[in-house]
């Protein structure tokens, strides 16, 4: 499929449904087996899969559904680190984990999940990761001097399997981190986590900030305000932000700031069930294009859709690729 | 048969034994029918309100999905309230009655027909009762407060409130540290009550941050909600010295999110008293490996039916539309104000519900509140008791997860009432509904709002109320789960 402006995506995350979340939580009290949970997971993939494709997005995910959350799916396959296996009650709590020696480099096997992707769709592709920064606020230290050096460790780790995806034909990589927006006081070392983590990486790469999602609601609030200037230093090719559920104010940042990336314009609210018309995503649209040209702007949801159910999740992707067609054909006269 | 000893008499008040000693007794003059034996249970369980809606000596048979009558049946007798004289005859007339027809109704005047405890006509005497709180309170000379089993609330202590007001105004000095406190400073106080707490509240929060220096209480917006406008008129009187930074709003407890969707993600303190225990709810047993659904229907025993017919003036044909025209227009309707109060108490003060366990195929077909699923019900089964009763909080489950959106990421729920905190203290008896002066008191499943909560991203906790030594309070408050 040919690239056109205002490309579509999602951020990550497709709707979990409920019979995975329950055969999730059977597997975690040994119920079933992992063979028939991995089963499920590809079932379910490939329906997200196809979801994505009907809705009309241009650039689709596997819809993270195999993982239990975004900080687990990686503590448990980052070496070197502890994990409590029997210490959650259900498949979305953290594991408590810990890293009290020096992490080995070691590959993560993400690389097989992307290739049951690729496996399933001719679209554009998008492999989302969460970032070192993230990831240090959830598995616990015993080892490293500074929170900033155990995040270039694990930053280090984990370019190594992106520049594996790269080579198994990853073009668009994704980080998140919506940590930062409760510690706007770490963006420095934050951002340095960040180039090396995409060092020598050749693929598109964007930042996903948001103000947190999980149970489906923020963690955080305050402006975006705090991640200027210093994501400027990010050597990232797209900045992917919310905007639906807390206004477009902050777009005015990048008026303010010449931005050397694209922005990933979230124009759909993942924590309510409304559905969005068209015309309101394309009213979201023609507000950003006020301060940034089409060429610079892709179309995405806020954040992940995990949380809604999918007769929500749908019919919103719907919405949202109608209201950038509805935008484009005004820009093409 | 099954005997379940929950409650060990006060002296004076009739034994276990002696219910045992008079069952052995009509066992052996043969009025026990052999074959009810293998299938009956015998409950002497603690009933926490004195004052509620069952007769002392109560039987609830077991029917099918269709009806039916199943082999399944359970006496039920308050020690506290049963009369030694005659127990043997109430008994007999009880275990006899477990054989009747199912239409029988005999001595007594049905008011409703049979449905699930969450839908009984008394949830309609419960929410007429707050509407019309000023006409009963007229009649009854005292108020609703004053009412209570304790005679006082304990959403007033004093020292309660300085401590909820200093945990507040402890975590707005964080944020403020973090520079993550909003300009305005929401609260959101549900179920207003006299507006005494509020008050209060107000008053010791504008003191702290006057001592502190703080300056949060001009930026303060308290809302005042309650879905009785008299009662949030009168709690408005009571926060006078506060109007700068007080609203009221008309909102219903169930969903707090319909009135107030434009504060989502905003308020940082949500507070309730005795919100919780006033909201409707079900009830599901497990009796050897079966669930069952509770159904009641109200009625009025034939003497209190009687008293009323001849003191209100009503015929006895006519006493059931009467009081379905009470719930609906309220007591206005003899167009005579104090003649329709004095038949609302009447029939209130001798309302009773008679209960059946409707036999269900499995927890699919539990009525669930929205907010709880399947797998939760499944979850709290798995650590319950064999055989167990427990409430289904409806009510309370379905305004917590209306109102929890309400609240700004690092904002926190606080509900004082009566909470059951895990499923294994059911087996310590079963605590169905109480009747106070007027309205409906019930104890609330904490372990469910525990599992509701979780899936909301909230750790639902629950402190003993230490501020009145013998007080049955708990305090339930909200972590962010991380």
């Amino acid at each position: 499929m040919a690239a056109h402006r205002l490309p579509t995506a999602v951020v990550g995350s497709y709707s979990m449904p409920a019979w995975l979340e329950r055969a999730k939580n059977d597997f975690l009290r040994r119920r079933i087996t992992a063979h028939d949970l991995d089963e499920m997971h590809d079932a379910a993939v490939k329906a997200a899969i196809k979801d994505q494709e009907v809705a009309g997005l241009d650039v689709v995910s596997d819809g993270e559904l195999r993982r239990d959350n975004m900080i687990d799916y990686f503590a448990t396959r980052l070496p070197g680190v502890e994990i409590d296996r029997g210490g959650k009650a259900s498949y979305y709590d953290f594991y408590d984990c810990v890293v009290r020696n020096r992490m080995p480099m070691a590959p993560l096997g993400l690389v097989e999940h992307f290739r049951f992707l690729r496996r399933f769709t001719d679209r554009r592709t998008k492999v989302s990761v969460t970032g070192p920064h993230s990831l240090v606020k959830r598995i616990r230290n015993q080892y490293y001097p500074t929170e900033e050096t155990f995040a270039l460790e694990i930053a280090r780790i984990i370019n190594l399997e992106l520049r594996e995806l790269v080579r198994a034909g990853a073009e668009q990589i994704q980080i998140d981190e919506p940590y930062y927006s409760g510690f706007p006081e770490d963006l420095p070392w934050g951002v340095r986590a960040i180039n090396t983590l995409v060092e020598g990486v050749d693929a598109r790469l964007s930042l996903h900030v948001c103000y947190g999602n999980r149970y489906g609601k923020p963690s955080w609030e305050g402006s975006y305000r705090y991640l200027f200037p210093a994501v400027l230093e990010a050597r990232i090719h797209q900045i992917t932000l919310e905007f639906a559920r807390r206004g477009s104010e902050d777009l005015r940042l990048f008026k303010e700031f010449d931005a050397p990336f694209t922005l990933g314009l979230g124009v759909i609210d993942v924590k309510t069930h409304d559905v969005e018309t068209p015309a309101i995503v394309a009213e979201r649209i023609r507000e950003a294009l006020a301060v940034l040209p089409a060429e610079r702007l892709a179309v995405n949801p806020d954040c992940g859709l995990l949380h809604l159910p999918r007769e929500v999740a749908f019919p919103k992707l719907a919405a949202m690729v109608e209201g950038a067609q509805l935008v484009r054909r005004e820009l093409d006269g | 048969m099954i005997i379940h000893l929950n409650f060990l008499p006060k002296p004076g008040e009739t034994g276990a034994g002696e219910v045992l000693a008079s069952l052995f007794a009509l066992a052996d003059q043969g009025r026990l029918d052999p074959e009810l034996l293998p299938h009956l249970r015998l409950h002497l369980d603690w009933i926490q309100y004195r004052a509620n809606f069952r007769e002392p000596v109560t039987v609830r048979h077991a029917a099918d999905a269709q009806g039916g009558r199943m082999a399944l049946a359970e006496l039920a007798v308050d020690l506290r309230r049963v009369p030694r004289d005659g127990l043997i005859d109430a008994l007999g007339g009880a275990l006899a009655s477990v054989g009747a027809v199912e239409g029988e109704t005999t001595g007594k005047v049905v008011v409703e027909d049979w449905a699930p405890l969450g839908q009984s006509t008394i949830w309609q005497f419960n929410r007429l009762f707050w509407q019309r709180l000023g006409d009963w309170e007229r009649e009854s000379g005292r108020g609703f407060e004053a009412a209570l089993p304790s005679g006082r609330s304990d959403a007033n202590d004093p020292a309660a409130v300085a401590d909820a007001v200093a945990d507040f105004w402890t975590l707005l000095v964080e944020l403020d540290k973090r520079g993550q406190l909003p300009a305005e400073i929401f609260a959101l106080e549900i179920g207003v009550g006299s507006g005494t707490r509020a008050g209060l509240w107000l008053d010791r929060f504008k003191a702290l941050d006057e001592a502190r220096a703080t300056g949060f209480y001009p930026r303060l917006r308290f809302l005042l909600a309650d879905y009785s406008l008299p009662t949030l008129d009168r709690a408005m009187s009571a926060v006078d010295a506060h109007r700068g930074v007080v609203s009221m709003i008309a909102t219903d407890a169930l969903n707090p999110l319909r009135a107030l969707s434009f504060l989502r993600y905003k308020i940082l303190y949500v507070h309730l008293t005795n919100v919780y225990d006033n909201l409707p709810v079900d009830e599901l047993v497990r009796r050897d490996g079966q669930l069952y659904l509770v159904e009641t229907r109200a009625y009025l025993p034939e003497p209190a039916a009687r008293a009323i017919v001849t003191a209100c003036g009503v015929g006895p044909a006519e006493l059931r539309p009467t009081i379905a025209r009470l719930l609906e227009t309220g007591p206005d309707l003899f167009g005579d104000r104090p003649r329709g109060v004095a038949f609302w108490r009447a029939v209130w003060d001798g309302l009773c519900l008679e209960e059946r366990l409707r036999r269900l195929e499995g927890t699919a077909d539990v009525p669930l509140p929205p907010g709880l699923h399947g797998d939760d019900l499944d979850e709290l089964l798995a650590s319950a008791p064999a055989d167990v009763r427990f409430h289904i909080s409806g009510g309370a489950v379905e305004s917590f997860v209306n109102t929890v959106p309400l609240l700004h990421p690092r904002g926190y729920l606080q509900v004082q009432d009566i909470f059951v905190a895990t499923m294994d203290e059911y087996r310590q008896g079963f605590r169905g509904p109480g009747k106070l002066d007027g309205s409906v008191v019930n104890w609330v499943n904490g372990a469910l709002l525990r599992a509701v909560g979780a899936r909301t991203g909230y750790d639902v906790h629950f402190a003993p109320f230490r501020y009145r030594p013998g007080s049955r309070t708990s305090i339930l408050y909200t972590t962010l789960r991380e």
